[in-house]
């Protein structure tokens, strides 16, 4: 019974060669299972992710906020805001920066930056 | 600082403003670190956020933001540092932190502005000695 409906769906069933195997290695490269890097976030969700912690901060005025915003200059905060920003966005994506690194974010514009281009962010 | 957590002791005085401004934000830094740990020890997640715990704590800093003499705030940052240890090493209990860092800086104290920074000349002259 069991052996009889097996080998009727396999009959029907038609697997399509994938690309991958028949091209001569030329697009193997496409995937790399459990690696950090290959999931990683784009810019524009960097950019709107970050945006959205600093305009949950409560001392800013959401309307202010733009990618290249400086947090002490244009947003009017302190160096204890910035760095309560800062722990939110550690936070946020889940890292831990450095504090020599933590130091140097005091705009939106660093932030992403950095943010960015940190192999473990998420 | 992490080491500061575990074993206790003073740590060299600040030779400047600016080196105990430094000492300051990294021991908020610290704070900030331990937050996750402390919602988890004392379950917190139901009537308090990490984000406002961080405000809250900015706040208890921001309080004594108008001193200048490296000295005190070296003394101040130490007390933080066994009040952080404290909660940290579990020696509080729940109450204690709801009431201190979750209710306290809207509801029932009512403190936030600097300390000593509103109160009459009489208030200033009683605190600074007896004789005037």
């Amino acid at each position: 019974m069991a052996s009889a409906l097996r080998s009727a769906i396999l009959r029907h069933i038609r697997v399509p060669a994938t690309q991958a195997l028949s091209a001569n290695g030329s697009r193997l490269i496409a995937v790399r299972l459990m690696s950090s890097h290959d999931d990683h976030i784009t810019k524009d969700e960097v950019i709107n992710r970050v945006l959205e912690v600093v305009k949950c901060f409560p001392k800013v005025d959401p309307s202010k906020v733009t990618p290249e915003v400086h947090f002490e200059k244009d947003l009017g905060l302190d160096s204890l805001d910035t760095v309560e920003i800062v722990m939110a966005l550690e936070e946020e994506f889940k890292l831990e920066i450095p504090d020599k690194e933590a130091v140097r974010i005091e705009s939106c514009e660093q932030a992403i930056e950095y943010v960015y281009n940190h192999p473990m962010s998420s | 600082m992490a080491h500061m957590m575990r074993n206790m002791r003073v740590p060299p005085n600040s030779a400047s403003l600016a080196e105990a401004k430094h000492k300051t934000l990294e021991f908020f830094r610290m704070c900030c670190r331990s937050i996750p740990e402390i919602m988890e020890i004392y379950n917190l997640y139901d009537v308090v956020s990490p984000s406002q715990l961080r405000s809250a704590v900015a706040a208890e800093v921001r309080k004594n933001s108008n001193l200048t003499n490296p000295k005190v705030i070296d003394m101040l940052l130490f007390k933080g540092m066994e009040e952080l240890k404290n909660c940290v090493d579990h020696s509080k209990q729940r109450h204690h932190l709801v009431g201190k860092y979750v209710v306290g800086n809207q509801g029932l104290v009512q403190d936030l502005g600097h300390k000593d920074q509103g109160s009459s000349n009489f208030l200033k002259n009683f605190y600074s000695g007896n004789y005037f």
